[in-house]
C-alpha cells in the first residue's frame, strides 16, 4: 500500500513540474514569443563594445571612455551615428536612441510592436558548435529560427528538417522586406547556385537550393593570421598549405580543435603539390586558371570536389599528411588561438577570418585580452593562394514555424536584422562580414569609415604619407557575374588593402575565385571522418604493447583482488617467527 | 483521495525521484544507445568495433596510466603532508591543511587557466623552452594540482581517527619507528589511502578540461574522446561511456568503495 502511496505522489509530482514549468514560461496571451538560437557572441548584445557605444563616446587607448571632469564621458560626434541616424532609429523604434548602446534584441521587439502592432519576446539562446545545435534539434527541441553554416544547413534540409521561405519574403515591393532589398548580390548569387556544390536532394526526391531555406546572415574565409615579425608574405605565398608541415613553424601554428576545419586544411596540404597527377593538384588547377584554360565556374568545381573528398582513398592520402600536422602544430585550438598570437607564442594562426580581424585589432591596441601590454604592434592575415574555405552561416527555420504561427516573426527578424543599419552593428560588434550590402551600398560606407585612408591632409608630422590604393569591391555590390559595369572601389591604404582587417573582412575577388565551400558528410563519410578523427587525435600503440599492458593491469586486478577477498595472504603482516603461528584474523564484522 | 500520511519514508520520495530521473533512466539510455545502431536496430558492431580498434584502446591505456601516474603522484605528496599533519601538535595546523584545501572553493576551471598561464611564463624563460611542448607533463601536473586536496583530506581524517595508544603500544613492544610506520600507520590508513586513491584515479582519466587546457588539445584521453563522438555519433560514443562505466566499476570494487560504512572510518567524503 505505502509502495502505491508513494508512486502516485511520484507521479503527481512528475505530472505537475511541465505544467510548473509552462506557468513560468507565458507571457500575455497575444504576446508571440520567437526562439532564436544562434551562436554565442553573435549578435549586437549592446552595451561598451558595440557600434552606437564607440561611436558616440571619445574612447582612450584602452577603449574605455573618457571622461570630463565632473566624472561624466565625453560625447562626439560620429560620422555614421548623426542626427539624421538618431532620428532614423527614433522613426524605427518609436524610442529616442540610447548613448549607452541598446541590444539589438531589444530593438527588434519594439520595431516588431511598432510595425506589426503585435507584442513579441524573443527566447534567444547560443550554442557552441554546429554539431551542438544539430544534436539539439533532433532531440526535439522547438525553435523559430536557428543560425547553422553552410554544410549543416545543406544536411538539415536534405534531412527534410527546414521550413522553406515564403515567396513573400522574397517580394522586393514590400518595404519591410529588407533581406530581399539589402542583401549583397554575390551572397545571393552564391545561394541560388549552391556556390557550385553538386546540387543535393531532399527526402522526396526535390532539389535542395540554399535561397530556399536559407537567409544570409555572415560569411568569410578561411587563412592564416601571421606575425610579419617571423613570417613573410612571401614565404607564405610560397609555402601555401605547407605552411603546417613546414619545419621552420614547429611549435609556432595552430590549427582547430575541430574535423572539419582540420580535414580541410590537410586536404590542402595533401593537394597543394603532390596528388595523384599534376593537373589535379591545386597548384596545377591554379595555373590553369591563371592560363584561362578552365573558366571560373570550372575552377571552383574542381576546388570544392578536392576539399569535400571524402572516400577512403583520399582519407589514406591524408592521414599520414593529418600526422605530421599534429607533430608540427603547437595546439589544436579553438578560442585560445588569437590571445596566443598577440602575446606573440606562436607565428600564425588557422583563423577563421572574423577572428583574424579581432585579433589584429587586439594586437593594434596595444593589448592583450587580459589587458597587459601585447607582444606585437601588427599582425596580418594571409589566404592561401592556391585555394581555401569559403564559409557563410545563414539563418533557417526548423520545421514546425508555420504550426506554431511563428513564421512572419521569424521571417520579420531576419528582415530586421538585415536593415544596413543595423547590419553594421552586429558586423562591428563580432567582427565578421555581413551578407548584407545595403541597396545603396551602406555597407561599402561603413567599410570605407572603418578601413578607408586617411587624406594627405590628416597625417601627422613626421609620418609618410602613403598614396591610396583602388579596392575593388565590384562583386560584392553587383555579383560575380558583373558585366560591364563602372567598378566601386573604395580607395584604401596599401596595408590594409593588401593583409589587413578590410582584406580579410572584404576579400578581393580574388580570393573569392579560389574558394569552396563546404558540402556535409553522409552517414558512411561521416563514420570514415570520425574514424580518422580519433585517430589523430590519440596516439596509437602497437598491438603488443596493448597486450602487455592490459594483461599487466589485470594481473594487479587479480592480485589486488586475491589480497582482499582470498584471505589466505596477510599483506602487512611479516611470516612468524619460527615456533609461532598465524592465527587467522578474524572479520571485524562478525564481533 | 485520503491525503498520505506522512512518515519518514516520504522523505525518501525526492531522492527516489531523482535517483530515477537523473541516474537510472540516462544509464539506460547510454546502454540502449550504445547496442543500437543508427536506424535503431540492435547491434554489437559498437561493442566490436571498439575491441577491436587500437586507437581506441590505446585511449583506455593512456587514460589509465595518465590516470596511474597522477594518482601516485598525489599519494606520495599526500601521505607526507596529511601524516605530519595528523601527528603533530601543531598548534596552527589547521592553517596549513586549509592551505590545501583552500583551492579546492576556487572554481577549478579559473586554476587549470592560471596554471595555464604560469607554464607560459616559464616557458619564455631560458632553460625551461622544453615546458611548452612538453603536453603529457603539463597534463598530469595540472591533474595533480587539481586533484591533491582529494587524496589529502580523507588520509588526514582517517591518521586523526588513529588512536595514538597503538603508537604508544607499538613502542612499548620493541617495534621501531619503521615498523611502527609500516606495521600501524599503513595498515589503519589504509581505509583513507584507498578512498583517496578512488577519488584521484576516476576523475583524472575523464578530466579532458586539464587535457585540453594544458595539453594543447593534443593529448586525448578518454573523456574527451566520449565528448567527441558525441558530437557527430552518439552510439559509439554511448558505448565507449559504457565501457569507461565497466573501468569505474572494477576499480571501486577493488579499491573497496562498495563496503560497509564502519569500516571506512568516515574517510569517504
Amino acid at each position: 500500500m505505502k509502495m502505491k502511496r508513494a508512486l502516485s505522489i511520484a507521479l503527481a509530482s512528475a505530472f505537475l513540474l511541465p505544467a510548473l514549468t509552462a506557468l513560468g514560461g507565458c507571457g500575455s496571451a497575444d504576446t508571440i514569443v520567437l526562439r532564436v538560437y544562434n551562436w554565442e557572441e553573435y549578435i549586437d548584445e549592446g552595451g561598451k563594445g558595440t557600434f552606437i557605444y564607440d561611436e558616440l563616446h571619445e574612447l582612450n587607448d584602452e577603449g574605455n571612455p573618457v571622461t570630463d571632469g565632473n566624472g561624466n564621458h565625453v560625447h562626439i560626434q560620429s560620422d555614421i551615428v548623426n542626427d539624421k541616424y538618431k532620428a532614423w532609429y527614433e522613426e524605427t523604434m518609436g524610442q529616442a536612441l540610447s548613448e549607452e548602446g541598446p541590444a539589438i534584441l531589444d530593438d527588434f521587439c519594439l520595431w516588431y510592436e511598432k510595425t506589426y502592432g503585435q507584442p513579441i519576446r524573443v527566447e534567444y539562446s547560443t550554442f557552441g558548435t554546429n554539431e551542438d545545435m544539430y544534436n539539439e534539434i533532433v532531440l526535439g527541441n522547438e525553435y523559430d529560427l536557428l543560425c547553422p553554416s553552410d554544410y549543416m544547413i545543406m544536411k538539415l534540409a536534405a534531412e527534410g528538417r527546414l521550413e522553406k521561405y515564403d515567396d513573400s519574403f522574397f517580394d522586393e515591393s514590400i518595404p519591410e522586406n529588407y533581406y530581399v532589398r539589402h542583401v549583397s548580390p554575390f551572397i545571393a548569387d552564391k545561394f541560388k547556385n549552391n556556390a557550385e556544390l553538386a546540387i543535393r536532394k531532399d527526402e522526396a526526391g526535390k532539389e535542395i537550393y540554399w535561397k530556399d531555406y536559407a537567409a544570409g546572415y555572415m560569411w568569410g574565409t578561411t587563412g592564416f593570421v601571421y606575425n610579419p615579425e617571423y613570417v613573410t608574405e612571401e614565404e607564405l605565398g610560397r609555402l601555401g598549405w605547407l605552411a603546417f608541415t613546414n619545419k621552420d613553424y614547429e611549435g609556432k601554428i595552430t590549427a582547430k580543435d575541430n574535423v572539419r576545419d582540420t580535414y580541410f586544411a590537410a586536404l590542402g596540404v595533401t593537394y597543394q603539390e603532390e596528388a595523384r597527377n599534376q593537373e589535379s593538384s591545386l597548384a596545377g588547377l591554379k595555373a590553369r586558371f591563371e592560363a584561362d584554360e578552365l573558366d571560373a565556374v570550372a575552377y571552383t568545381e574542381a576546388l570544392t570536389r578536392i576539399f569535400n573528398a571524402t572516400d577512403d582513398e583520399t582519407i589514406a592520402l591524408v592521414e599520414p599528411y593529418l600526422m605530421d600536422i599534429k607533430q608540427n602544430i603547437y595546439s589544436f585550438e579553438t578560442d585560445t588561438g588569437k590571445a596566443d598570437m598577440v602575446a606573440g607564442k606562436i607565428w600564425l594562426n588557422y583563423a577563421w577570418s572574423g577572428d583574424a580581424v579581432y585579433a589584429l585589432d587586439l594586437a593594434e591596441s596595444g593589448q592583450d585580452e587580459d589587458g597587459e601590454a601585447s607582444a606585437t604592434a601588427y599582425l596580418n592575415y594571409f589566404v592561401p593562394e592556391t585555394g581555401t574555405n569559403l564559409w557563410f552561416d545563414g539563418w533557417v527555420m526548423p520545421k514546425g514555424v508555420t504550426e506554431r504561427g511563428t513564421k512572419k516573426a521569424a521571417e520579420a527578424f531576419v528582415n530586421f536584422l538585415s536593415m544596413p543599419q543595423n547590419a553594421m552593428r552586429n558586423s562591428y560588434y563580432i567582427g565578421y562580414t555581413s551578407a548584407i550590402a545595403g541597396e545603396n551600398r551602406e555597407m561599402l560606407a561603413y567599410a570605407d569609415y572603418l578601413y578607408g585612408y586617411y587624406p594627405e591632409e590628416e597625417y601627422e608630422e613626421g609620418e609618410e604619407y602613403e598614396a591610396p590604393v583602388d579596392y575593388d569591391l565590384t562583386y560584392f555590390f553587383y555579383g560575380e557575374d558583373y558585366g560591364d559595369v563602372e567598378h566601386i572601389l573604395l580607395p584604401a591604404e596599401p596595408e590594409q588593402a593588401a593583409s589587413r582587417q578590410l582584406y580579410a573582412q572584404f576579400p578581393p575577388e580574388e580570393v573569392i575565385a579560389r574558394c569552396a565551400v563546404m558540402d556535409y558528410y553522409d552517414k558512411e563519410a561521416s563514420e570514415r571522418i570520425n574514424e580518422l578523427w580519433s585517430r589523430v587525435k590519440s596516439e596509437t600503440l602497437d598491438a603488443w604493447a596493448i597486450i602487455v599492458i592490459v594483461v599487466t593491469v589485470l594481473a594487479i586486478a587479480a592480485f589486488i583482488a586475491y589480497v582482499k577477498f582470498g584471505g589466505k595472504v596477510d599483506f602487512f603482516r611479516a611470516k612468524p617467527k619460527k615456533g609461532y603461528r598465524l592465527v587467522k584474523q578474524e572479520d571485524p564484522n562478525r564481533i | 483521495m485520503k491525503l498520505p500520511r506522512f512518515s519518514r519514508k516520504t522523505l525518501c520520495i525526492p531522492y527516489a525521484v531523482f535517483l530515477v530521473f537523473f541516474v537510472i533512466i540516462p544509464m539506460l539510455v547510454i546502454f540502449f544507445y550504445a547496442f543500437t545502431d543508427s536506424n535503431m536496430h540492435i547491434s554489437f558492431a559498437n561493442f566490436i568495433k571498439f575491441f577491436s580498434d587500437p586507437t581506441k584502446l590505446s585511449t583506455i591505456v593512456y587514460s589509465l596510466v595518465i590516470a596511474l601516474i597522477t594518482t601516485v603522484v598525489c599519494l606520495v605528496i599526500a601521505y607526507p603532508v596529511a601524516y605530519i599533519l595528523a601527528r603533530s601538535s601543531m598548534k596552527r595546523k589547521f592553517v596549513i591543511l586549509m592551505l590545501f584545501v583552500l583551492p579546492m572553493w576556487i572554481n577549478f576551471v579559473l586554476r587549470v587557466n592560471a596554471l595555464r598561464e604560469l607554464f607560459n611564463l616559464l616557458a619564455s624563460l631560458k632553460g625551461l623552452e622544453w615546458i611548452a611542448g612538453s603536453n603529457y607533463f603539463k597534463t598530469v601536473f595540472g591533474m595533480v594540482y587539481d586533484f591533491l586536496p582529494f587524496m589529502i583530506l580523507p588520509l588526514y581524517t582517517t591518521m586523526l581517527k588513529i588512536d595514538p595508544s597503538l603508537y604508544e603500544a607499538s613502542a612499548d613492544l620493541g617495534a621501531s619507528g619503521f615498523t611502527t610506520f609500516t606495521r600501524v600507520t599503513i595498515p589503519l590508513s589504509m581505509p583513507g589511502i584507498m578512498s583517496g586513491v578512488t577519488m584521484v584515479f576516476l576523475p583524472s582519466m575523464t578530466n579532458y578540461v586539464v587535457s585540453d587546457m594544458l595539453g594543447n588539445a593534443k593529448v586525448t584521453i578518454i573523456g574527451k574522446f566520449i565528448s567527441d563522438y558525441f558530437g557527430n555519433d552518439w552510439h559509439m560514443g554511448s558505448m565507449i561511456a559504457l565501457v569507461l562505466l565497466v573501468v569505474v566499476f572494477v576499480s571501486t570494487w577493488l579499491t573497496g568503495g562498495f563496503k560497509s560504512e564502519e569500516n571506512v572510518r568516515g574517510a569517504n567524503l
